[in-house]
């Protein structure tokens, strides 16, 4: 017997698919030969007036991605002998579409505001020729194993040493030229894993030029060891040495019986607080945290751990207000420095920035230049990512709940402080103001941005 | 007046004041409402024979549940609102043999003085002679409290429809403030705000954001409740609320209580999201009931706290390495100041922080912010 909706392909959506189904409809043995012709009618028309309709609804696409991979209420089940279980789940999905229909609106619009947050899919699996070491690192990156810009840096030129020197230019290619196009596969697995960051694509572009710069008549071991070689310096110079540089320069602005206030977890926060106080210097800390992350703890966990444990305060972001008067200075971690001076960060910095300007207490950004970008932001809105829901660390009485068709969970991982509330940015070539950024990299010889 | 022990009334007293006290009872509008209820207890069966002894005793019931449990500003709010209806009752029933006051004769002295135009236009449509009360009588000592006694108690019924009613009333104009296609941010679960926004979702088509407030993570609870209504609801954690206040058109907080300056005691969190606000000139609404109005002004907390809650929220003990180390700070409210807030929707209009005092001289007697 031809059933057939199995000849067709399965319908896309859920809602805009179930009003086709009749309810109740007996089953198929019992129905007549015109009957079902009737249905498959039915069926065509609801899925030629889908097509049609969904051009018309792609602007509020945005949250819907994952529905058509649901293979939910597929057309076999329809023609299942089941006929009381096929009409409930019939009926259901009609009273969804009735809610989708009377709430559309605002739902549709609010995902149309959010919609760029996009979470970040599963990694996919593998296309093409992915390294091992990249594919490890796409896991790394998406359970957020690695995390802070950084870390991710330094990995990520890590993984591409190993890239490299697993690497045979094919016959008739050379180097310069072909392995960029090997290398770039490579990129789009990571940021499939994880959106990229300011300081990895600065990273990145570097690397093109050196790859793209080195010689063609060197030996393929030689060009390979001397961009390895590039990869190791870029780090030493531009992560390692800076944040030395920056620990002496923000320490010496830290005095005996100050009062030091951090947010969330900065590698180089860290190191400075570390520095200062292994020098003999006594202060205590105040580390502000927040969910969804909550890496205050980590950096708590640091402080403490020594045999000479500094002094700490932990309070949650809400708290702020009520410390803020006896703070004497605020340093904060960037992700990036945009040319505006405005600061971006994991979210929670710019509250934490906005209330202690307001207390006239000064706010030390500490960020190495190649965090620097050269574009304008002015909202942090605009560029977001959202933290994936098993990352995020539910605590608290009130169990976290689960999102429903109007209650949607968002996570934003990041902010931006505008410059107005920053005193100082904190670089490996001194301290700056906000609203000089724009001058640095120009200073530094352009090219090596 | 040592508080009477053997008052018949006194049972009460101490267990709403033990329950105060161990924290048993918390929120501004349940502790207004039990405070009422053995208040009307006290009233019923108070013996008095003249007007000074029943505000005496009442004062002396109200200092003791103020004592219990100073933060919860409503329940010294309720004894004041009592003993102010208490006061124009008893002037309305005395009229008849008081001196005849002279007439009223319109004065900005006077109007800036007494503060409240309004009660007393009330007071004199409904100044009907009830009979002459006589105080102090040796033969029948009751006869004083028995003749007042029906009164008194129609205006503590009074006081208790308005509380009772306090939502429905707030959220009466909330389709005027919220308007559709708004993105409205709130924090924590205020009983008001919830209803507020629940009545609003009537008329209009909006989406709101719920910051998470942790430590209690309440914010849960109300995005869960709104979500239900059908609300297009988002939860974030509070980290977000600058990222997000750009997309925001208003903000609507709770109190806990509101205070003689136009600021408020809020839940944590409050501060942080009405300075962002203010960061973007997004206009801050609070929610909240007459009874939260507080004769007091805020000298000793201009930014810390007041209360404190329990570490174990911040940082369990699963953190255990870390616990004996380091300080852990819970600040239960935050003190907003009056200059972050655009207005108070109250169950008697809405009003500017600026206004507010107005509003106290109004509801309570000034011999009465002292309890």
């Amino acid at each position: 017997m031809p059933v057939p909706s199995l000849t067709d392909p399965p319908s896309t959506s859920t809602p805009a698919a179930a009003p086709a189904k009749p309810q109740g409809q007996p089953s198929q043995k019992s129905m007549t030969k015109a009957e079902r012709r009737e249905l498959q009618e039915k069926q065509r028309a609801a899925k030629a007036a889908l097509k049609t309709q969904q051009p018309q609804g792609g602007g509020g696409g945005g949250g819907q991605p994952k529905a058509p991979k649901n293979p939910a209420a597929p057309p076999k089940k329809s023609q299942s002998a089941e006929t009381s279980k096929q009409g409930a789940s019939a009926g259901k999905d009609a009273i969804t579409t009735a809610d989708d229909t009377t709430g559309g609106n605002a739902v549709s619009r609010s995902l149309r505001i959010f919609s760029h947050f996009g979470l970040p899919k599963q990694v996919s699996h593998v296309k093409g020729d992915i390294h091992p070491a990249i594919i490890r690192l796409g896991l790394l990156f998406s359970e957020f194993k690695i995390c802070g810009a950084n870390a991710r840096c330094i990995a990520t030129l890590t993984a591409f040493k190993s890239v490299i020197q697993d690497y045979t230019t094919p016959p008739n290619h050379t180097l310069s030229r072909h392995l960029m196009t090997h290398l770039s596969p490579q990129i789009t697995h990571l940021v499939s894993a994880r959106p990229m960051s300011v300081t990895m694509g600065n990273a990145i572009r570097q690397l093109k030029l050196e790859i793209s710069g080195s010689d063609i008549d060197m030996v393929e071991q030689d060009a390979k060891d001397a961009l390895c070689l590039k990869i190791d310096n870029y780090i030493r110079d531009r992560i390692i040495y800076a944040d030395e540089v920056i620990q002496d320069l923000a320490g010496s602005k830290i005095k005996d019986g100050d009062v030091i206030l951090t947010f969330a977890r900065s590698s180089v926060v860290e190191k400075i607080l570390l520095n200062a106080y292994g020098k003999g210097k006594k202060f205590s800390i105040i580390v502000v945290d927040s969910p969804p992350l909550l890496e205050g703890k980590a950096l708590l966990n640091k402080l403490t751990s020594g045999p000479n444990p500094i002094p700490c305060t932990y309070a949650l972001l809400p708290a702020l207000p009520s410390l803020i008067t006896e703070v004497t200075t605020v340093l904060l971690g960037a992700h990036a420095l945009f040319s505006n001076g405005a600061v971006y960060s994991r979210a929670g910095t710019a509250l934490v920035a906005m209330m202690a300007k307001g207390h006239g207490v000064p706010v030390m950004v500490c960020c190495e230049t190649y965090k620097f970008s050269e574009g304008v932001m002015v909202d942090g809105f605009g560029k977001n990512e959202s933290a994936p829901m098993k990352v995020t660390k539910s605590t608290g009485r009130p169990e976290a709940v689960s999102p429903s068709q109007t209650l949607e969970i968002l996570n934003p991982l990041y902010d931006l402080t505008p410059a107005t509330f920053i005193t100082a940015v904190v670089t490996e070539v001194g301290l700056i103001p906000p609203s000089s950024i724009s001058s640095i990299p120009l200073a530094l010889g352009k090219t090596i941005l | 007046m040592p508080p009477d022990r053997n008052a018949p009334y006194n049972r009460t007293v101490e267990v709403l004041a033990s329950k105060l006290r161990r924290r048993q009872i918390v929120g501004s509008r349940t502790t207004a409402l039990e405070t009422l209820l053995v208040l009307r207890q006290v009233v019923s069966k108070a013996r008095f024979s003249n007007f000074e002894q029943l505000v005496e005793i009442i004062k002396t019931v109200g200092h003791r549940l103020v004592e219990a449990q100073p933060k919860e500003h409503s329940v010294g709010n309720t004894v004041r609102k009592v003993l102010h209806h208490i006061r124009e009752e008893y002037q309305t029933a005395t009229r008849g043999t008081s001196i005849a006051t002279p007439k009223a004769q319109f004065s900005i002295a006077k109007f800036v003085l007494q503060g409240q135009p309004r009660k007393q236009i009330t007071s004199a449509l409904k100044s009907e002679n009830r009979g002459t009360l006589k105080e102090n009588d040796p033969d029948d000592p009751d006869s004083f409290a028995r003749s007042l006694k029906p009164v008194l108690m129609e205006a503590l019924q009074d006081v208790l429809d308005e509380l009772e009613t306090v939502y429905d009333n707030v959220s009466k104009n909330a389709k005027d403030h919220i308007h559709s296609d708004e993105i409205i941010l709130t924090l924590g679960m205020s009983k008001t705000v919830e209803a507020f926004l629940k009545t609003a979702a009537h008329n209009r088509n909006y989406t709101v954001i719920v910051a998470e407030t942790a430590p209690s993570y309440e914010g849960r609870q109300m995005a869960q409740s709104l979500s239900s209504a059908g609300v297009s609801t988002f939860l974030v954690p509070d980290s977000s609320i600058f990222a997000l206040m750009s997309r925001v058109n208003k903000v609507i907080l709770g109190a806990h209580a509101i205070l003689a300056n136009g600021g408020m005691f809020a839940i944590t969190g409050s501060q942080i999201a009405a300075t962002a606000a203010r960061a973007h000139s997004t206009p801050v609404v609070v929610c909240a009931g007459q009874f939260k109005l507080t004769p007091l002004w805020n000298l000793y907390h201009e930014y810390a706290a007041l209360d404190f809650g329990n570490p174990d929220e911040v940082l369990g003990f699963e953190e255990g390495q870390l616990v004996d180390k380091v300080d852990v700070v819970n600040p239960y409210w935050d003190y907003v100041r009056p200059e972050l807030i655009d207005a108070y929707i109250t169950n008697d209009g809405d009003h500017p922080p600026s206004s507010i005092y107005r509003l106290l001289k109004e509801a309570y007697d000034d011999e009465d912010t002292e309890l």
